[in-house]
């Protein structure tokens, strides 16, 4: 293929912005990156695992770091922006988490707790790594007050809206086995449960 | 959480404007999508990259003032609804709907009211007319002005061959099938396609399938390659028991093609510098059941990765601008930059002379581009030419192409091949 222009030559020399085509630049977890992070496989609903309740974190140890660092090595790869233990058949209370558009925040929640601090609802198209390719509106409380622990088991309180306020509750939901499809209508839902049945069967 | 496809496509636009090729940024996209939803994202992608000068000027001119930067994913995310308007058949109210539903889960809620009233302000009065040659032809204005001066009869031609979608062509493998044979299992598998006028054991299909459509694709009966690309086997004149060398090899078409080709060869080298785009030659050799000597190296360094053993034959396909295959990559138009063709063409001089030293005498080097410019082309061969009294240039008397003086150029045509560049150079025996 005529695509393979790219000796390394040029990447030397003109840098970042040409780059070697076909050449994965693979996921660096940035912060804490650890080069033994593994790409776990995300479970995917109807998978009943997923309603599982998260066990709260004792004491934050290097295996709970191990944990994050594959949590974050398995969102990047998967171009997700929020994910909990949960979903890698981790039953912690554990969520990592990323909305810039170049991994460059990544956060880290542990044993999260969340305080309303604005009643209102707000809509938002929604979508879930365990539920790949359906997007819906969910409605959220739009302001919120989150107190977790980070990476170093160090509390923090942490003010949210916006993305940041509906991904905190996507994903606390995780931790108590609810999925953004529990919101939607008893038809919406079994249509998006057959289909994702279907895909599954397909690919087994 | 994910992000929803057209949010996701405005990201991956965006990391394309911040220099990474589609190549590079879009199979993690395409990875989290079932597979029945990744053809969206990529047309999405693809088709807004084509377009992208056409669309940015109309936004452009629709914006009082640009984005501040930390919102500039919303103007990709314009950007890709403008496509959608422009170029497809999606209903309009779904495009914005979707679209204003995008810009709040991209977390820029205070852009709502701005996308909503520049998208339905721009379907309520179409597009406009292209305000230049860069925004009608949808290049980059160096690009337009550098075609119409290197081309000044071909020039909107190759514009115009740029955005129109690529044929799938296939180089059938002459050890298992002969290309007749081929045809007959294609029509057999109802598959419409027609021989290549130029390359001996190429075929083109009239519709792009997935590969594992293709008949005995697994075991290696065919391999996808344009036209222009399988022209290379010819030029080299390949003999048996000759050593061959591939210098910037990945992912290793033309290593293959140069294999099923002449089967006696006494071996062939391919090396490519990127550790990550070595295993694509290896996956392509193993499916064709061939063997070559893989190195990773820099193709210049011969120092370092050289046995001593001179070659018979060198195909050096360099690495280049790439503005011959704009049309199957048409990120090329964001990433590529004027000032790059001047280091460019240092690499390529470079390279040319590094391997002219490991040619043997009475050996071949074969010297190829996918690039449209003379900058890196028959200029390359003029300076070589000119600085070693050597070089034997060899007249190429073929149907294809247009003689340069020093190689032949062939243009992007939107009926067959990709842009493409061959100059055959010859050491005399001592």
């Amino acid at each position: 293929m005529s695509e393979n222009t790219f000796c390394a030559a040029r990447r030397r020399i003109l840098a970042n912005r040409i780059t070697v085509r076909g050449f994965n630049g693979g996921t660096a977890t940035n912060k804490g990156e650890n080069q033994s992070a593994m790409i776990r496989e995300i479970l995917e609903y109807p998978d009943p695992r997923l309603r599982t309740i998260a066990k709260p974190v004792d004491e934050v140890t290097d295996d709970i770091r191990t944990l994050i660092d594959d949590m974050f090595e398995t969102m990047y790869d998967a171009n997700g922006i929020g994910l909990a233990a949960t979903q890698i058949d981790v039953h912690k209370q554990v969520i990592v988490m990323d909305l810039s558009e170049d991994k460059s925040e990544p956060r880290v929640f542990i044993n999260p707790k969340v305080e309303v601090l604005d009643g209102d609802l707000e809509a938002m198209q929604e979508g879930c790594l365990s539920v790949p390719g359906f997007y819906e509106d969910v409605k959220r409380i739009e302001h919120c007050r989150i107190t977790a622990k980070d990476r170093n088991g160090e509390e923090f309180v942490l003010e949210a809206e916006g993305l940041l306020a509906v991904c905190i509750q996507h994903e606390m939901d995780h931790l108590n086995g609810k999925l953004f499809v529990d919101y939607l209508s008893q038809l919406k839902r079994s249509r998006i449960r057959k289909k994702l049945e279907k895909l599954h069967k397909q690919s087994a | 959480m994910a992000l929803p496809l057209r949010a996701v496509a405005a990201r991956v636009l965006l990391a394309v404007e911040n220099g990474q090729s589609l190549n590079q940024c879009l199979p993690p996209a395409l990875n989290q999508l079932p597979p029945e939803q990744r053809p969206q994202l990529q047309a999405l992608c693809y088709g807004t990259c084509r377009w992208f000068h056409r669309l940015d000027g109309e936004l452009g001119s629709r914006l009082k003032k640009p984005l501040r930067k930390p919102d500039r994913v919303i103007h990709h995310l314009m950007l890709v609804a403008l496509f959608q308007l422009r170029f497809s058949e999606q209903a309009s109210y779904a495009v914005l709907n979707e679209t204003v539903e995008a810009c709040k889960a991209l977390d820029k809620p205070h852009l709502t009211g701005l996308v909503n009233g520049v998208l339905r302000k721009a379907e309520r009065e179409g597009a406009p007319e292209p305000a230049d040659d860069s925004a009608q032809f949808s290049h980059p204005v160096w690009m337009v002005e550098k075609l119409r001066h290197n081309w000044p009869e071909d020039w909107q031609a190759i514009l115009e061959a740029n955005n129109q979608q690529a044929p799938m062509t296939l180089r059938v493998n002459a050890k298992r099938f002969s290309r007749d044979e081929y045809l007959a299992l294609l029509n057999q598998a109802g598959i419409e396609a027609h021989a290549t006028r130029f390359a001996p054991h190429g075929i083109q299909l009239e519709q792009p399938v997935p590969v594992d459509r293709l008949p005995w694709f697994a075991d290696g009966a065919v391999s996808v390659q344009d036209e222009a690309a399988q022209l290379c086997t010819t030029l080299l004149d390949l003999q048996p028991g000759q050593r061959v060398l591939d210098a910037c090899a990945a992912p290793g078409g033309k290593t293959c093609a140069i294999l099923e080709s002449e089967p006696a060869l006494a071996e062939v080298v391919a090396i490519d510098e990127s550790a990550e785009r070595l295993p694509r030659i290896e996956e392509n050799l193993e499916r064709l059941d061939l063997h070559a000597t893989l190195r990773q190296a820099d193709a210049a360094d011969t120092g370092h990765w050289w046995d001593g053993k001179a070659f018979d034959r060198i195909l050096l396909d360099v690495p280049c601008s790439a503005t011959g295959v704009i049309r199957r990559h048409p990120d090329i138009k964001l990433l590529r930059r004027e000032s790059d063709i001047a280091p460019l063409a240092g690499i390529q001089l470079g390279l040319l002379e590094a391997m002219w030293d490991i040619l043997a005498p009475g050996g071949r080097l074969v010297y190829a581009t996918c690039s449209v410019f003379g900058q890196e082309n028959h200029r390359i061969i003029q300076r070589f030419v000119k600085q070693n009294e050597q070089v034997k240039l060899v007249t190429l008397d073929t149907d294809w192409g247009i003689d340069t003086g020093a190689g032949r150029q062939l243009l992007p045509d939107p009926d067959s091949h990709d842009g493409f560049f061959y100059a055959v150079l010859e050491k005399p025996e001592p």
